[in-house]
């Protein structure tokens, strides 16, 4: 087979790519070896969100059934019936997938099922279900992804999970260990913990959430101490055996702690093995494809995007990417320089960063400005009970040029876009401040803060 | 205790507290004077916080009664103690009304509790809510006297079967069916909170269509959702009379065109929902001067002066969108204004947002408006359905729509119905603010996955290049 476009992978990256260089009229084919959707729809953002989203949800029901809640009040304890919990959660999975499929479909992407294996930088083999096809394309886009690091010392399989494992237990385990306090391992932590789980944290740094600054992830902190949810920090696990894992704690000394499940969430890897990238010649950096901006590797018309290419590891800087590489070959002129790509934690509270903060920006030598407005005093949190946290904005001082957005708070997640935007516009302070913001939203807390670093906020 | 001041502020709202505020930073002298006995006025009061406070928590009742079983959870018998739910209602209302005095005190307004009348220019009189008398000296008035509740002629009403908003929002039990009249915000809001309660609602509106004044094809879409919740409409319609008997009411209803047959519906509570007016009762703006519009507001010009020099009026009580950020927007402004800054209120990027589950929102011009204009426009509109966060927290109803200057790109509108639009239509009144273009929507890198990628999907897809459709 032939064509003008070869993609490999159909995760946010690949598929993305695809639907645009489809929508741009170029003929593209997109080789697939597990399910369209990659990482993220099949076992990574939708699914925890998914997952998220339910246990927040027993979590607020349990609590109307306690004292009764805003007059609420459950006769008895809300009952979990987790089997059907996954079910749903496998259900919207589906669909997605599908959607996917039906996307590429209606973009005239050919899909193809099946693990590719390069010869060269522009022909590989797919072994399908109907024989081996062989593919070569003037355009190979590389988005292999990313696969969750394992420990030689903690193999997963049985009760040692990995993320994506984590995401399809067919029961809520009545003890559980995390290793490794990032987001994914504090989302799906706190997640069982509202489902009902006994949680304990093993982090290897002194703090949790290792990349965001500690006033930003207090109000996390704070939860989980709330409710139970023990955290050693400074501690390395070091092996696992009948169900009780073993770690150095902070101070040197050998612990042992027992647990149903033992889930390991310790960053995650590019899929850079096993289908031919050393046939390629394909340079890397630091264990990543390496590509330029322009999304270029360093072998002619050869692309990567994603996670295979480094950090962030994000969707949405994958999708961005894919868009981009499409239309670059599609003859536009785009380059991937993008002001900001926002990180959303969906813990509890949710953390926002978009941008640099202070501190980051210290090193540079620039002077700045910050301005922050607690949500206790933002109308819409208070009805809504979600008042615990803060909007926060870094600018330049000699100009007010926003530099950094960060925010932490129960559902502040969808403040996101915006902030994006100001970034991306090169915002000042004053212009977010003049601009009206809704009474009562909790984006008022945004312009609040622009105000705040402007040194005259109006509620506080 | 000086009875001078730089500006004396009369209405503690959201327009005149934040005049107040602002005009202490920029260093003037500042009373404000309010006779309800809390600051806040109609929003934090009787308005936008105890509704919002009700919509939260009927909304969580209504959950926990229907929406859980579809993902594992049951939740057996669920009940609701109305005294409760009120008692918090007032908690969150006292917090805030009490942060906005504390917010005074700490910028050194004079907070004066009593009811103002302008005596004569530069000059306002306080009857005291404690008794007795202050005269003020004022360099500069502001008026913020906001609005209050209109009601229809023959239609007395008494807050206990016959209600204004503040009524509805301190019912001590749900009515069993709660006629509301008039289709716009105020109305679907508490007419939600009270359906989501257990009443059956109903709902009688003049035109043709519920908040007329929005994006057809989103009153359309919005009206369709509210009928799945259970309320009924009766569009092109008007109610001409309430009878009262000692137990319930009957509400006389006639199709809005002359002629037609009227009916009787039977229920135990109506909503008055009409609208609201300026409020200038026993100002004294007659004596002083100061010109009003035929509609009863406070005339001004475009810097917010009367016809009389140093008397300003922001807020519900001049003209313009009725909505507590449009007053406090203009508060900041005069206030600004009188300092001797250049304050300025942008009119055509005010957003407005209905919290009813899903959320309308929307931002600048409605297509209607735009074909009206003769403006060519492209049009992109996303649905959540698409969207996968809103499938995760399964609120696929509504959808984003983008209206774009067929020409130059510019963003022209925006409306969004979704579970979060209220939030969300922040980033489109940025852009509606800034002159942004669809594609810089486009451009901008939104995190996955939040609903805030359906915006970027809508501003693609006024390109026709959307992805995820
Ligand atoms: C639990 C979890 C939660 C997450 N939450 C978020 C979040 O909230 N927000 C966010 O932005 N990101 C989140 N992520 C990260 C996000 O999933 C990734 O950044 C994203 O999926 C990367 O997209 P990609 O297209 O580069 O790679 P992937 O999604 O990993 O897709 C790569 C695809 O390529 C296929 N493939 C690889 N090699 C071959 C081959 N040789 N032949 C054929 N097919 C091949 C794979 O099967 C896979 O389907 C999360 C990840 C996890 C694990
Ligand atoms: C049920 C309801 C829900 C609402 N929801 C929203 C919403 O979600 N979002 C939104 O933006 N808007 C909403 N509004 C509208 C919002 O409340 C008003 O737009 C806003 O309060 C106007 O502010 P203001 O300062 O002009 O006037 P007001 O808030 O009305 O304040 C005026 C104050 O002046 C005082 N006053 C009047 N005359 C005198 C006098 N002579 N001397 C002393 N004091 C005096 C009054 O007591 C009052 O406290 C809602 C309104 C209602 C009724």
């Amino acid at each position: 087979m032939k064509c003008k476009i070869l993609v490999i992978g159909a995760g946010p990256g690949g598929y993305v790519a695809a639907i645009r260089a489809g929508q741009l009229g170029l003929d593209t084919i997109i080789v697939e070896g597990d399910r369209a959707g990659g990482t993220c729809l099949i076992r990574g953002c939708i699914p925890s969100k998914a997952l998220i989203h339910a246990a927040d949800k027993f979590e607020q029901m349990s609590a109307h059934s306690e004292k009764g809640h805003l007059g609420i009040k459950l006769a008895a304890k809300p009952e979990l019936d987790f089997a059907e919990t996954i079910a749903w959660k496998d259900g919207i999975v589906d669909r997605l997938n599908g959607g996917v499929e039906a996307l590429l479909k209606k973009a005239k992407v050919k899909q193809i099922k099946g693990w590719a294996k390069f010869k060269d930088a522009k022909t590989c083999d797919v072994e399908t279900s109907d024989g081996i096809v062989t593919i070569t394309a003037e355009h190979v886009i590389l988005a292999n992804g990313s696969k969750a690091t394992e420990l030689p010392f903690l193999p997963f399989g049985g009760d040692i999970l990995s993320s994506a494992e984590a995401l399809s237990l067919t029961e809520v385990p009545e003890k559980l260990v995390v290793v490794g306090a990032g987001y994914i391992g504090l989302e799906l932590g706190i997640a069982y913990r509202k489902l009902g789980s006994d949680v304990t944290f093993i982090e290897a740094d002194e703090k949790i959430l290792s990349t965001y600054d500690k006033e930003l992830t207090a109000p996390v902190q704070q939860w989980l101490k709330k409710h139970d949810v023990a955290v050693h920090l400074g501690a390395r696990a070091s092996g696992w055996q009948d169900n009780a894992l073993s770690y150095t704690d902070k101070d040197g000394k050998e612990q042992t702690i027992a647990a149903d499940k033992l889930l390991v969430t310790v960053g995650r890897q590019p899929n850079i093995d096993g289908w031919g990238l050393e046939n390629m010649a394909v340079d890397m950096a630091n264990g990543f494809i390496k590509i330029d901006k322009y999304c270029h590797t360093s072998m002619k018309n050869v692309w990567a995007i994603g996670d295979v290419t480094g950090e962030p590891m994000l969707a949405h800087r994958a999708s961005a990417q894919g868009e981009l590489v499409a239309e670059i070959i599609a003859g536009k002129k785009r380059e991937f320089n993008p002001q900001a790509i926002a990180a959303v934690c969906f813990t509890d509270p949710e953390i926002i960063a978009v941008g640099k903060s202070a501190d980051e920006v210290k090193a540079d030598g620039i002077e700045t400005i910050v301005g922050k407005f607690p949500l206790m005093a933002n109308g819409r949190a208070l009805t809504m009970e979600a008042a615990d946290g803060f909007v926060r904005i870094t600018a330049r001082a000699d100009n007010h040029v926003i530099l950094g957005i960060h925010a932490v708070g129960p559902h502040v997640s969808e403040l996101s876009g915006e902030f994006a935007l100001a970034l991306e516009m090169g915002a000042r302070l004053e212009d977010i401040a003049g601009t009206i913001h809704v009474h009562p939203t909790v984006t008022e807390a945004f312009a609040e803060a622009a105000l705040a670093a402007l040194g005259h906020a109006i509620h506080i | 205790m000086s009875d001078n001041f730089d500006v004396v502020i009369i209405g503690g709202g959201p327009g005149g507290y934040v005049a107040a505020i602002r005009a202490a930073q920029l260093g003037l002298t500042v009373a404000c004077v309010e006779m309800r006995g809390t600051l806040g006025g109609t929003c934090l009061n009787v308005g936008c916080i105890p509704s919002k406070a009700l919509l939260h928590a009927s909304e969580l009742f209504d959950e926990a009664n229907h929406g859980m079983g579809q993902f594992g959870i049951t939740t057996g018998k669920v009940t609701i103690d109305i005294t409760k739910l009120m008692t918090s209602k007032e908690e969150t209302v006292k917090s805030l009304t009490d942060g906005v005095a504390y917010l005074l005190k700490k910028n050194k307004v004079d907070y004066i509790e009593g009811r103002g009348t302008i005596a004569a220019q530069g000059s306002v009189k306080v009857a005291l809510s404690d008794g007795g008398e202050r005269m003020l000296s004022a360099r500069n008035i502001v008026i913020a006297t906001g609005s209050e509740v209109a009601s229809l002629p023959g239609i007395k009403i008494d807050e206990k079967q016959i209600l204004s908003s503040t009524g509805a929002l301190s019912l001590k039990k749900v009515p069993k069916h709660l006629v509301v009249i008039g289709g716009g915000v105020i109305g679907l809001e508490l007419g939600s909170v009270w359906q989501r309660l257990g009443a059956e609602v109903t709902v009688v509106e003049f035109m043709d269509r519920i908040t007329p004044e929005m994006d057809g094809e989103v009153s359309k879409t919005f009206a369709r959702i509210l009928k799945k919740q259970g309320f009924t409409f009766k569009l092109k319609s008007k109610v001409t009379g309430v009878k009262k008997t000692k137990t319930s009411l009957s509400v006389a209803v006639e199709p809005a065109a002359a002629g037609g047959d009227a009916e009787q519906i039977k229920c135990d509570a109506v909503l008055v929902a009409v609208g609201r007016k300026p409020y200038t009762q026993g100002l004294g703006l007659k004596e002083a001067g100061v010109k009003m519009t035929d509609r009863g507001q406070v005339e001004i010009d475009d810097h917010f002066q009367t016809n009389v020099k140093g008397i300003y009026a922001i807020g519900d009580v001049v003209r313009g969108a009725m909505l507590a950020h449009k007053a406090e927007d203009e508060g900041a402004a005069v206030a600004e204004i009188i300092a001797g800054f250049a304050g300025h209120v942008n009119y055509d990027a005010i957003p407005g947002v209905i919290y009813t589950m899903p959320e309308v929102a929307s931002v600048g011009k409605t297509e209607e408006a735009l074909k009206a204009a003769g403006t060519a426009y492209n049009a992109g509109k996303f649905p959540f359905t698409a969207n996968s966060r809103a499938k995760a927290n399964r609120q696929t109803d509504g959808f984003v729509k983008i209206l774009s200057c067929a020409v130059s790109d510019k963003i022209l509108g925006a409306h969004i119905i979704g579970a979060d639009a209220g939030n969300m239509i922040a980033e489109l009144t940025l852009a509606v603010e800034k002159g942004l273009t669809a594609e810089d929507i486009a451009y901008t890198c939104h995190a996955h996955p939040t609903e805030t990628e359906a915006v970027r999907e809508a501003a693609m897809a006024t390109d026709d290049r959307a992805i995820h459709m």
